[in-house]
Parts: C-alpha cells; structure tokens; sequence
C-alpha cells in the first residue's frame, strides 16, 4: 500500500526523480533481499567452484537459468496486476511444443512468431476471463491449465521436433568468449521489459492496478484493459522462454513446462514481490531465478548430495522472505514496548 | 473483481450466525442439532429461508450434475448403467476425494495447500519405511503424525510470519520433496502390510453389493469431517476466518490457532490420502503426489467451494471428484484418450467458476 504515493509522484513527475534514488526503488520494490541473497550464493560458489567463470561451464549455468528467469518474469507481471498464473506451465509446454513442430516445416522466423503468437493468445485467454470475466485468477488459470495441457500433447504427445544445431547455437551458444548468447537475450527481454514498466503509461498502469484497483478506475483509466494486455504481455514473455528452453534442449517437449508453475512462483516470490500485486521488482527476479536454478550445481560441485536443493532452496525462499517480516514485527513490538 | 461491496456485506452477515450459534473456543464436540443430512456449508438449521436457499446447491450442483454424466453414459452406452460401472468411478472419485479433504479445509479458511502432492508421497513412503521398525499400526500413527507436523510447519508460517499460503506451501512441497529423495530408500519398498489393504483395496460387501473398503472408508470420513465443519465450534470458526479473517480477529477468535490447526487437519488428511494411495495401488514413487496437485485442487472448485474461502464442503469435493471421475469414465468408454481428459476438466472448471467465482471477488 505504501507504494502507492512513490508510483504516483513518479508517474506526475517524468523528470529525473529515479536517477539518484535507484536504491530507493530497489528497496520499496522488495529487491534488496534477493539481491544480496544472490550475491552471498554467487560469492560462495566462486569460492567453491572457481571454474564456473570459465567459457563452458558459464554458457551451460545460463543455458540452465535463462528459461527460468523468462518464466518468472512472466509470473512476476501477472503477480504485479495481482494475480497468480497456474497455467504458465502449461503454457510454456505448449509454446515449446508450437515452435518445435513449427520448425520442422516453416523458417525459423515464422515459427518464432507462431510461438510468440501462441503465448499471447495463452495470456489473453487468461486475461479476458480475469479482467473482463471478472473471475478469480487462480480459478482461471487453473483451468487453462488443464486446457492449455491437453493442447500442447495434442499438438506434440512425445519429445521431439525439428529443432536443429543452428538454433541451439543462435539461443544456447556464445556470443563472443565468455557471453552466452542465452544471457543476452535475456539482458534485452529485461532491458525492454524494464523500459516497458518503467516509461511508458501501461507499464505505471500495472504497477497501478496491483497496488490500488480502485484509485485507478477512480482516475479515470482502463484498469480491465490494463489487466488483459498484462496477461498478454506475460503470454508473450513466457513463450520466449519456452523456445530458449526447447532450444538449450534441442527438442520440444509436451511436458517441459510442468516444473516451471512451482519454481516460477518461488522466484517471484524470493525476489520479494507482493502476492497482492503492485510490488515486485525485474532485477530482483531475475537474480532469484539464477539462485534458485544454480542451487542444484553449486551442491554438485560442494560434493553435496544434490538432493539438498529441494530442501535449500525451500529455506532459502522462507528465509529471504520471512525475515523481513519477523524484522519488521519486532521493530515493531520494540518501538511499542518503548512508548 | 467487479461487485466488491454488497457480496461482502452478505459473507460476513452470514459468516456472522456462528459466531453467534458455535461454542467457540470450547472443546470441539458435536452439537446435537443436526438431525438432517450434514449438508454444503448450512450453518445452522434455525438458518434464514434465502441464506438456506443460496447455500444448498453448492453441494447438491455437483451430485447432481455426476447424475447427469451418469445418464449421458447410459444414454450412449446403456451397459454403462451398472452397479459395476458406478463403483468402478466412486472408486476413483474417493481416491480422489481423500486426496482433496485437506485442500478443502485450506481452502475454506482462504488458503491452498500445494504441499499434498509431497505430503501423499512422503506420508506413504514414511508409513512403509517405519512399517519394519514400528508395526502397522505404529507406522500408521507416525505417518498422521508427520502429516500434522507439516501442516504445523505450513501453518505456523502463514498465521505468524504473513507469508502467502501459496508461496509457504510450493516451499513446504519442494522441501518434502528434498526430503523424500533425500531419507528414503527406494528398492526396500514393495511390501504393503495387509491391515493397510484390508481397508482399501480388498473387496467387502455392504447391502449386498461388492466394492473396495476404500469406498465406505472414504464416505465414512466424509460424514465425519462434513459433522466437525458443520456443527463444531472450530469447524464454524473456519468459515468466519476464511471469509472475513480481520472481523474474527476483532470478534475475539483466536485465528492464528484457527489457521495453525486447520492446516494441521490439513497436512493429516494428505497424509491419510498417501497411505490410502499406497494401499489401494500398491505401489509407491517419490512423484506419487504429483497428479494431485491440480486435481485436488479442481475437485474442491468443482465441488462450490469459494477459492477467496469462506465456502465449501467436503460432500460437495466429493461430488466435484465424482464430476472429475464421471468424465474419466466416459472419455475411457468413447476412447477419447487422456488429452481430451484433461480438456473437458478445463472447461468444468471454466463453467462452475463462471457460475458461482464472481462471487466476493475484490
């Protein structure tokens, strides 16, 4: 709720309010946690495994997470506009399972745009029923869950597809020595996306639907519209991360976004976003997604039983998010116990 | 997301009644007043005629849409009017159901619990670990147990800490799922003690008519969870937390206890649902729980509960899974495979929501 009068001042004023204060909004966007939770797990894995800086191993740990962090990034826009989407698994399976058939007979560019237009259509699926259906969306996007799931084994009942060397390099390879190209793209999705929520009019709208839906149909603005095109948006998202997925895999796969839906939501919630909406921030999300994703190979190589992941990062997420709360609550009780 | 203020008004009129009725805070014990069938979420036979007339469908909608699948299979396939068949999808659907108890307390007191696929699995590979060392019935115990202490943990997370139910439970369900790889070993677990059998697979006759024990087991915790929401002071108190929790809290009711032991019933009926799993498939995996995550959850929508708590019933999950499992039958009979399975589940959820989800939504 507090963040209601920082989103409107900095919509009111485009003037440079944001230069000096980016940590200002790091903060009130929740970011500050899963950042310094990625730097202390990134720090003690370099100690641990020093080759992780090296050409190989960098381009498969962002192979592993660039999926993950686009997935999330899509959660986090529906967690934003305050929803919460049980059928970005599904989803994904079914952009996976699109652009892998789609490339077994089409260019390559149609087939991006043929999963590009899936996801979206996914979202607005979603979106209408939620924004102008007026229906919960965790009701939703439960059944298109089973819908969307259903569709991506219809289109694809087995792993598969024409997904060949040249796209697996183009998405999965390096860029110049030590870029991996899935990094890239993933800096731009960001970068655009940030742009998006930042500086333009939509982008404020949706930080403004989540944290206030009545302020804002009060200010005279679409809100339901505003809603339809963040689920569009987060379709889109999602699709792309459903092709860096087939592609860092070499094959579509029917299945492939079903371990997504819960790890997507636990990296929007370890990056500190407000499951109410309006609070969450990209940077944030993103880092979550590389701590949650790399968990399992830091565990590898500490000689670790790699099923500690599971359990690590579980606390890891009651730990980043929980501490705060408890922080807050005594500072609380001491302030009281003071007056 | 449209109506926010007169439904509002209306939940917690009649959340309000027992507040008013229910021996809150006493001992749960059944009250004697409740001579008809325990039915939907009715919270009081003295209950006004329109909150009685809204309030029964929810848990009749359900039974009485399974009749009519039950007919339409009639219809295309009349050996499908059987004894047999209709046992055949109870079966299912009670499998189901008891896999969907806990989601329906969680979701009634306005939370969702996604750690029962984990709890299934890591209840039932406990129960036949501990079967060696403790016994049957020991195992047994310590499998609940273990249930209750899970939902403890859940629980305790999201009364005393704020976390979302949503974000504490994927976290709960990846940490059992840790635990499951992590404390069990595998190739030890063929055996299934027989009194776990006796009560779900083996066959038994009632009025006549052969059927699994899980059957009767299954509607017999129905009865009983159905009695303890409907006419105990803390089932009472569920509903109240689940539709207006800051209202109960002013009311005086003491919801962090509330929310704790609700998931702790919760996490105790998953865990009830991995042994009744293990019993009745004889067999079990560190993914067992997997298919329940959704399906628990749809079987509780289906079944009229409000996903924003506050409403459903344990009879109307059983109608929603006897839905779910009418529509397996069928799609098996027509030979329209598992795709278009799932699709028609969509589209069920995507029908009863729109009937009845606009409800309270803001």
């Amino acid at each position: 709720m507090s963040a209601i009068t920082p989103t409107s001042t900095s919509t009111g004023l485009p003037a440079r309010v944001w230069n000096g204060t980016g940590v200002v909004r790091l903060r009130r966007e929740g970011a500050i946690a899963p950042i310094g939770a990625f730097v202390v797990f990134f720090v003690v894995y370099v100690i641990i495994n020093p080759e992780l800086l090296t050409r190989f191993q960098l381009q498969t740990a962002a192979n592993l997470v660039v999926p993950l962090a686009l997935v999330a990034l899509g959660q986090l826009i529906i967690v934003l506009v305050g929803g919460i989407d049980i059928s970005i698994g599904a989803i994904m399976s079914l952009c996976n399972v699109v652009f892998a058939v789609q490339l077994e007979t089409m260019p390559v560019p149609v087939a991006v745009l043929l999963a590009i237009g899936t996801g979206l259509a996914c979202g607005l699926f979603n979106g209408f029923l939620v924004a102008y259906g007026g229906l919960p969306a965790i009701a939703v996007t439960l059944a298109s869950a089973f819908i969307f799931g259903s569709l991506a084994r219809e289109v694809l009942d087995r792993p598969g597809g024409g997904i060949t060397t040249e796209i697996y390099l183009a998405t999965s390879g390096e860029l110049l020595p030590f870029v991996p190209v899935s990094l890239v793209w993933l800096a731009v999705v960001a970068v655009l996306l940030w742009l998006l929520l930042q500086r333009t009019a939509l982008g404020r709208h949706i930080y403004g639907v989540g944290s206030n839906m009545e302020s804002v149909r009060a200010a005279g603005l679409n809100a339901r519209l505003t809603k339809l095109l963040a689920f569009g948006l987060a379709g889109v998202i999602t699709s792309l991360g459903a092709m860096m997925l087939a592609a860092s895999t070499v094959t579509g796969d029917p299945r492939s976004g079903d371990p997504y839906l819960l790890s997507s939501i636990a990296a929007v919630a370890l990056a500190g976003a407000a499951f109410t909406g309006g609070r969450g921030s990209i940077i944030g999300t993103i880092l979550a997604a590389c701590t949650l994703g790399l968990i399992g190979n830091l565990l590898f190589f500490a000689g670790v039983n790699s099923y500690w992941q599971y359990v690590i990062s579980a606390l890891i997420i009651v730990a980043v998010v929980g501490i705060p709360v408890v922080w807050r609550k005594a500072a609380f009780f001491a302030k009281g116990a003071r007056s | 997301m449209t109506t926010p203020t007169p439904s509002t008004t209306a939940g917690a009129g009649t959340a309000g009644t027992p507040v008013a009725t229910g021996p809150l805070g006493a001992a749960p014990g059944l009250a004697d007043g409740g001579p008809g069938l325990p039915d939907g979420s009715a919270p009081s036979p003295r209950g006004s005629h329109a909150s009685f007339l809204s309030r029964v469908p929810r848990s009749v909608w359900p039974l009485l849409a399974f009749l009519v699948l039950f007919a339409i299979g009639g219809l295309i396939r009349p050996n499908l009017i059987t004894i047999d068949s209709l046992i055949g999808t109870a079966t299912f659907a009670i499998i189901l159901s008891i896999a969907s108890f806990g989601q329906t307390i969680a979701v009634i007191q306005a939370g969702i619990d996604l750690s029962v696929p984990n709890t299934i699995g890591f209840s039932a590979l406990a129960f036949l670990t501990l079967v060696g060392p403790l016994g049957p019935v020991g195992a047994f115990v310590a499998a609940l147990a273990a249930g209750a202490l899970i939902g403890f943990f859940n629980g305790a997370v999201i009364a005393k800490l704020g976390l979302t139910p949503i974000v504490t439970t994927i976290a709960m369900n990846g940490l059992l799922f840790g635990v499951i790889l992590l404390a069990f070993n595998f190739s030890e677990l063929t055996v299934t003690p027989d009194f776990v059998i006796a009560i779900t697979s083996a066959k038994i006759s009632v009025l006549g008519i052969s059927m699994p024990a899980v059957l009767p087991l299954g509607l017999a915790l129905m009865v009983v969870l159905q009695l303890v929401l409907s006419f105990t002071g803390w089932g009472r108190s569920l509903f109240v937390v689940g539709s207006a929790a800051e209202t109960a809290r002013l009311a005086g009711l003491p919801v962090d206890r509330i929310r704790i032991t609700g998931y702790m019933l919760s996490g105790v009926l998953a865990a009830f649902a991995g042994i009744v799993i293990v019993g009745y498939y004889q067999q079990a995996s560190a993914t067992m729980g997997a298919s329940y995550l959704l399906a628990s959850v749809a079987a509780v929508v289906v079944g009229g509960a409000s996903i924003f708590g506050g409403r459903g019933s344990v009879v109307g999950t059983v109608g929603g899974a006897l839905v779910l499992g009418q529509v397996s039958t069928l799609v098996t009979v027509l030979n329209l495979g598992a795709n278009i399975q799932q699709l028609i589940y969509g589209a069920i959820i995507l029908l009863v929501i729109s009937l009845y989800g606009r409800r309270r939504a803001g």
